[in-house]
């Protein structure tokens, strides 16, 4: 069963006098453990479209599904469970709570999953921090760390909740093209040996070089769609 | 978690946080200072009404509160007092007065005047009572002495050591009269009281109205708080139909009305504080939570729900609300110390004769209730704030977030 299902979705809204279309019948299909990047010009659709499938912005048009359950239908607060137990949210501006250590916001959004006892989620956080290399950093608050650091915290928080959808809206943007690279390989291994699925958008070459399905957006329409194997993926990272 | 969250989020704004929480201490401590001094004022009112007036406890005849001012020998009590003391806390006393209105002269002059006969040796015995303005109180070894009200003196043109002559009509409709000296001349809590008023000791008072007995027996307890469960002994152990018993606050009609009256004032200042806690505190919460817009978007998109947002900022406010009163309740405490240390001696109010010093009643229901006020009114004031926040729309929420 896919994972995601967008199914000729439209997004219209108003800006100013004018209507925008956003997206225009929009058919896509990601089956879980894919790494896909989602490219095109800023204006494309590309933010849209993920805000659509990460449930935090609705169709105007059409359906989606997240592992089968059509959600265009559902309540704020049941879609607020949706992102809580199956998505994974990263922003180009990293979006850490600057009150919480980088520990504490991992563990954020475990407190809205109350079958996890507090011994679980330490353990939990403390896996994840340690998966991005950030163990020492535990304390920190996100001023202190740098920001492939705090990308690498955002991660940890995605993850933490076991997602199996983790979205990513230009997660290299604000980042040098090293750091971006090693983030994008974080996310890769990741993605490899959890199985977890990782839809970003970019507009960044290499970045979309290191994605094994590239969508390629514009005028709010998917202009196509390219497939490669995890190897050419390889091949293709500089 | 959410706890902790709140709190560094109040932190973080420091000096806003700082200013509310001042806002907010400033009107608990308005309000905390403004409601002890109305309690201290009224305690002392109070007793000095209970000790001056009516007692604690008052035994007279059936029907005399009622009628006994027009017809009072109708009302007598017997000459020896029938109540076992053994049955009050100990501490307490027993004090016969008796009711005798005629006229008092002094060279040319002539006035009416209200008179107690009081026993000296337990009646009317420290300043809580009767302040003497000049001259001495009575004391249990006089009997042709009394002691002024301070108008009814002024009225004579009387002072201590002169000797006034007083004119009371018998039972028996024979007129009595004798000369007593002016002891002293005092000052009730009551300026009507005191145009009028002159004490005698209750052995001239019985020999001028050629009678036995007494109008009231007033109980003096050692605390006012043990008068409702001295009550009950009190009223088992005297025949209904020969004894009618009252406490003090059923009597003290003035005391219930001005406080009363004063209660409102308060309610008033409440409801002050609560409107400038409210805009204070929205106005505040609004900044925060516009500030924070880019969070709220995010944490949203993390899977909190509208009512967790709601939440975390309703818990801010509260937080905010409880913080702050701790503050000014402190302050309150302080400013009482102050008070206490300065002895400020304030005006007499309305219908008072006399000045009382400054002080604060300070109780833990009233801190309770200050406490209360300010968490209420701050998480109050959050609501909307808070309703607006977790409103959102999510995608243009992160937006902001930088």
């Amino acid at each position: 069963m896919a994972i995601v299902k967008v199914e000729k979705v439209g997004k219209r809204y108003p800006l100013g006098e004018q209507v925008v279309d956003a997206l225009r019948d929009v058919s896509l299909t990601i089956d879980p453990g894919a790494f896909l990047a989602i490219a095109g010009p800023s204006g494309s659709g590309k933010s849209t479209l993920l805000n659509i499938i990460g449930c935090i912005d609705s169709p105007s048009t059409g359906h989606v599904f997240i592992e089968g359950q059509d959600v265009s239908g559902k309540t704020p607060d049941q879609l607020a469970d949706v992102r809580a137990r199956t998505l994974g949210f990263i922003f180009q501006n990293f979006n850490l709570l600057p009150v919480l250590s980088a520990r504490e916001n991992v563990e954020y959004p475990l407190l809205q999953l109350p079958e996890l006892s507090r011994a679980e989620r330490r353990e939990r956080v403390a896996h994840y921090l340690d998966m991005v290399g950030l163990a020492r950093f535990a304390e920190h608050r996100p001023n202190q760390l740098s920001g492939g650091q705090r990308q690498r915290v955002a991660i940890a928080r995605a993850l933490a909740t076991h997602s199996r959808l983790v979205l990513a809206d230009e997660p290299t943007a604000n980042l040098d093209r090293e750091t971006g690279r090693s983030i994008l390989e974080l996310m890769q291994s990741i993605n490899s040996k959890a199985g977890t699925t990782f839809v970003f958008s970019t507009h960044d070459s290499h970045v979309m070089a290191m994605a094994d399905r590239l969508v390629h957006m514009e005028d709010g329409c998917i202009l196509r769609q390219e497939e490669r194997s995890a190897q050419s993926a390889e091949e293709a990272a500089p | 978690m959410s706890l902790l969250l709140a709190l560094r989020n109040l932190r973080r704004q420091f000096r806003r946080s700082l200013t509310a929480l001042l806002s907010i201490g400033f009107g608990v401590t308005a309000l905390l200072v403004a409601t002890g001094f109305n309690a201290a004022m009224f305690e002392e009112f109070r007793e000095a009404t209970i000790r001056s007036q009516f007692g604690h406890l008052q035994v007279t005849r059936p029907g005399f509160q009622e009628r006994g001012r027009s017809d009072p020998w109708a009302y007598l009590l017997p000459a020896d007092v029938t109540l076992d003391p053994a049955l009050l806390p100990s501490g307490s006393t027993i004090s016969p007065r008796l009711l005798l209105n005629g006229l008092v002269s002094f060279g040319e002059r002539t006035l009416p005047f209200m008179s107690e006969g009081i026993d000296p040796a337990r009646d009317m015995l420290d300043d809580r009572s009767l302040r003497i303005e000049l001259g001495r109180r009575l004391g249990p070894a006089d009997h042709r002495h009394v002691v002024l009200g301070e108008g009814l003196a002024r009225q004579l043109e009387v002072e201590p050591g002169e000797s006034v002559v007083l004119l009371v009509n018998t039972p028996t409709g024979q007129l009595g009269a004798a000369e007593a000296e002016v002891a002293g001349v005092f000052s009730s809590f009551s300026q009507e009281f005191d145009d009028a008023a002159l004490l005698l000791p209750l052995s001239l008072a019985r020999e001028l109205a050629q009678v036995e007995g007494a109008h009231a027996w007033l109980v003096f307890l050692q605390d006012t708080s043990a008068t409702a469960s001295a009550l009950g002994p009190v009223r088992n152990a005297l025949p209904a139909d020969e004894f009618d018993v009252q406490p003090w606050y059923t009597l003290a009609e003035f005391y219930a009305r001005a406080s009363a009256l004063f209660q409102q004032q308060l309610d008033l200042v409440k409801g002050i504080v609560v409107f400038i806690i409210l805009l204070g505190i929205g106005n505040t919460m609004m900044m925060s939570v516009l500030e924070r817009t880019g969070e709220i978007g995010t944490v949203m998109a993390l899977g909190n729900t509208r009512a967790s947002v709601l939440r975390g900022f309703l818990l801010e406010g509260a937080l905010l609300g409880l913080l702050g009163a701790v503050l000014g309740v402190l302050a309150a405490l302080g400013v009482g110390q102050l008070l206490a240390l300065a002895a400020i001696e304030m005006p007499p109010p309305p219908t008072f004769a006399r000045s009382y010093d400054a002080a604060l009643l300070i109780t833990p229901p009233m801190v309770l209730e200050v406490l209360l006020i300010a968490i209420v009114t701050t998480t109050l004031a959050s609501f909307y704030p808070a309703w607006r926040a977790s409103r959102m729309e999510i995608v243009e929420a992160i937006r902001h977030a930088r």
